[in-house]
């Protein structure tokens, strides 16, 4: 087991990558918004499954509770390099260019806050690790 | 990288809306481009349309510069029978382009570039982001 395979590392990780495909999406949106008869798309808001995040954090001491964890928790069973497929869906009749700029901002800021989350993580562990 | 996949569909719009301040360019260029031969058509007036293609290497539907149409509504005409373009009754055909129509034009192809252009700035902000998480 690999530090980036805890849970909280994991979670972050997904979000990471949510929020790089709704990029892509927004991304799509905003270069077709003058194009006949385009509808624009989004992505399904992120949902972790409750029993995969709360149980593993509490089993840490158990290490078959957390063996368990990471079978059935779907989120923690991330591979790395292989990217999740995350639900598009449409999202209104026409593309609102303000609209989309403003959930550009959005995506860009959640992103950043998961970044700086990671990083504390990662310093979290460091400082068990006791070189810092 | 995904991320550089926004800034690539980003810059398709990009390219999409400069071929259409392009053919708005010329329409104003040509506003008053008479005919080359006495009664003959002058310049119409040209539309850009944009249509999204897949594109499979990045898995989006990218913007592109679809067929040029030219609008077919009437001609400006103006009685000036010392022109040289003019027919027999001293008419004179003018394009159909309206500076008005083709300054709005213009500022929405300019407002959609800024838009892409916005895309690229956040994508780009966010790969930094990602490379911060190395440095720390």
């Amino acid at each position: 087991m690999s530090i980036t395979d805890l849970p909280l590392f994991s979670m972050l990780r997904t979000r990471m990558q949510w929020h790089q495909e709704r990029q892509r999406v927004l991304a799509q949106n905003v270069a077709n918004s003058d194009t006949r008869d385009f509808k624009p798309r989004d992505l399904a808001p992120l949902q972790f499954e409750p029993a995969g995040s709360g149980t593993a954090a509490m089993t840490l001491r158990r290490p078959e509770g957390i063996r368990t964890a990471y079978a059935a928790g779907s989120m923690s069973g991330l591979q790395p390099g292989q990217s999740r497929s995350f639900e598009t869906r449409p999202s209104g009749v026409a593309v609102n260019l303000e609209d989309e700029m403003l959930k550009v901002a959005a995506n860009q800021m959640d992103y950043q806050a998961a970044s700086s989350l990671y990083t504390k993580s990662l310093g979290l562990i460091k400082i068990a690790i006791g070189k810092r | 990288m995904d991320f550089l996949k926004s800034i690539a569909i980003a810059a398709s719009g990009l390219r999409a809306q400069s071929g259409r301040m392009r053919i708005i360019s010329e329409n104003i260029a040509n506003a008053d481009s008479t005919a080359q031969t006495a009664g003959g058509e002058p310049y119409r007036r040209k539309m850009a349309t944009f249509t999204s293609e897949m594109d499979r290497a990045l898995d989006a539907q990218v913007v592109g510069l679809g067929r040029v149409k030219t609008d077919p509504s009437e001609f400006r005409v103006k009685h000036e029978p010392g022109h040289p373009s003019a027919d027999a009754n001293g008419n004179v055909k003018y394009p159909n382009v309206n500076s008005l129509v083709e300054m709005t034009d213009l500022r929405e192809a300019q407002r959609s570039y800024e838009a892409n252009i916005n895309v690229i700035g956040a994508s780009r902000r966010m790969i930094q982001r990602t490379i911060e998480i190395l440095k720390s």
